[in-house]
């Protein structure tokens, strides 16, 4: 009895100071460097680090071995799902039409590629990168990936697919792994520009004027997930224009703050427009060009003219 | 009798840890993932004596912290809930009905998780969705379903964690 009562009474001491001990770990972690630049990484962000690039085989393996469930999963919600199946018939239909109109046009693309050649690199890549495995939690929509600072990638760098539609951005490196805050996660944000469909095509990779010009009267505003959940473009203003379909591009500007994202990445287009007089700017839906599940090869842009991180 | 190992305990919770950082990811849905260090702590410690529950919650906590990439510090505390809930749980429980209290504790010690989480995050200025949103949409539903999912293999988790002494021996002392 004696010993029951010791032990309980060691627990609670135990648990005291233990509770203690975790939040100032907590208040250690926030306060420390998070590894976003090279010589400032905290101990418990290294450990974290340390852990990344020790799971990262193991992370592998299960990314090999949940791809199918994966798929299994998106077509059993499409399985039930009609208005998805009339959407994805409309859009084959719609796709057909363009094979053939596509592969006209890849012939002259190639052609005008060798004449423009050496004049359209203004984005400098780092090797492909293959996504290794979501990380994080409910909070957070992150992944990993197979390269790090030997393949030259650091913290803060945009993450693309194809040449320009912005995935997300890299926040903790280590020697081989990458972690990448995709734009869909709450803490993610960028300056972006609202560009209507004929001044910006997002299949080129080709900076339009439209991006990069002043004085122009499209919308300007901050690319997040807004507080009421929608991700969207923020603080624009009711007078600047903005309308359905039109593309949603990063604008390369932040102020007088460093450029985060060089101009001109494509991020998605607009779904839904609306504005209230008794608001102050426009509530601006977005729907991003990049989808989550089928990220499997992307690239980290190392540097871009005008960067001077 | 059964007792209970204080090194099965350990490599329960050691593995549901690693599990939680390598699968745990792709097994989340919307604010739902499965709490396997959680679920791990509860089952192993609830058999064992208070400090033994303490340390070995914190250790799944911190192991936690360690292995994934979220605010360090939230985990441990985490576990140190699970375990202080399993240890006063185990004080009430009847025998036969180990499973469904323990999952009742699982379904708090989620809950209690999920708010700690929440709070780190908001005290940290990071994201976070609207409390009552959250709490409805989040922390009710990850609390049910991860306290169903203990209820399910509550019961061999207890029989991994367990251990039968030799019979002739009386010794209260664990492994």
């Amino acid at each position: 009895m004696g010993r029951k009562k010791s032990s309980a009474a060691s627990g609670l001491a135990a648990l005291f100071i233990l509770s203690v001990v975790s939040v100032a770990l907590f208040t250690v972690y926030v306060k420390e460097g998070d590894c976003t630049q090279e010589q400032d990484c905290g101990p418990l962000h290294t450990v974290q680090l340390g852990a990344a690039e020790v799971l990262q085989p193991a992370r592998s393996v299960f990314a090999t071995l949940f791809e199918p469930l994966q798929r299994a999963n998106e077509s059993v919600q499409g399985a039930f799902d009609n208005s998805e199946e009339k959407r994805l018939e409309r859009k084959l239909q719609e796709s057909q039409a363009l094979g053939a109109q596509a592969s006209r046009l890849e012939r002259e693309n190639a052609r005008l590629r060798e004449l423009l050649k050496g004049q359209r690199s203004t984005y400098e890549y780092g090797p492909l990168a293959q996504v290794v495995a979501p990380v994080g939690d409910q909070f957070t929509q992150r992944i990993v990936l197979n390269v790090g600072t030997e393949d030259g990638v650091e913290p803060n760098r945009p993450v693309v697919i194809g040449e320009n539609t912005l995935v997300g951005r890299t926040t903790e490196v280590s020697k081989h792994t990458a972690q990448v805050m995709l734009i869909t996660d709450r803490m993610f944000a960028a300056g972006v520009r609202i560009i209507p469909p004929a001044e910006f095509d997002p299949a080129s990779g080709e900076l339009s004027p439209a991006v990069t010009a002043e004085n122009v009267s499209y919308g300007q505003g901050l690319l997040e997930t807004n507080v009421e959940g929608y991700f969207g473009v923020d603080l624009v203003s009711l007078k600047a224009r903005a309308e359905e379909g039109d593309f949603v591009v990063t604008s390369g500007r932040a102020g007088d703050k460093e450029l985060l994202f060089p101009p001109g990445l494509y991020v998605g287009k607009v779904e839904a427009v609306s504005s209230q007089d008794i608001e102050q700017f426009k509530k601006i839906v977005v729907d991003p060009a990049m989808n989550p599940q089928d990220l499997e090869e992307v690239r980290v842009i190392v540097d871009w003219a005008g960067w001077e991180g | 009798m059964e007792q209970a190992s204080v090194i099965r305990a350990a490599i329960v919770i050691a593995l549901a840890a690693l599990l939680d950082a390598v699968v745990v990811p792709y097994l989340t849905f919307g604010f739902f993932s499965p709490r396997l260090t959680l679920i791990a702590v509860v089952f192993a410690v609830a058999p064992l004596r208070d400090l033994q529950a303490v340390l070995l919650g914190f250790f799944g906590g911190i192991l936690l912290d360690a292995l994934g990439s979220d605010l360090f510090g939230v985990g441990a505390l985490g576990g140190l809930l699970a375990a202080m809930l399993a240890s006063r749980a185990s004080a009430v429980r009847r025998r036969g009905s180990e499973r469904i209290l323990l999952a009742q504790v699982i379904g708090l010690a989620v809950a209690g998780y999920d708010l700690l989480g929440y709070s780190a995050r908001w005290l940290a200025g990071l994201g976070v969705p609207q409390l009552g949103e959250y709490a409805v949409g989040g922390m009710l539903p990850d609390a049910v379903i991860n306290a169903l999912l203990a209820f399910l293999i509550g019961g061999w988790l207890l029989n991994v964690v367990n251990i039968n002494p030799p019979t002739a021996g009386k010794s209260n002392y664990s492994i």
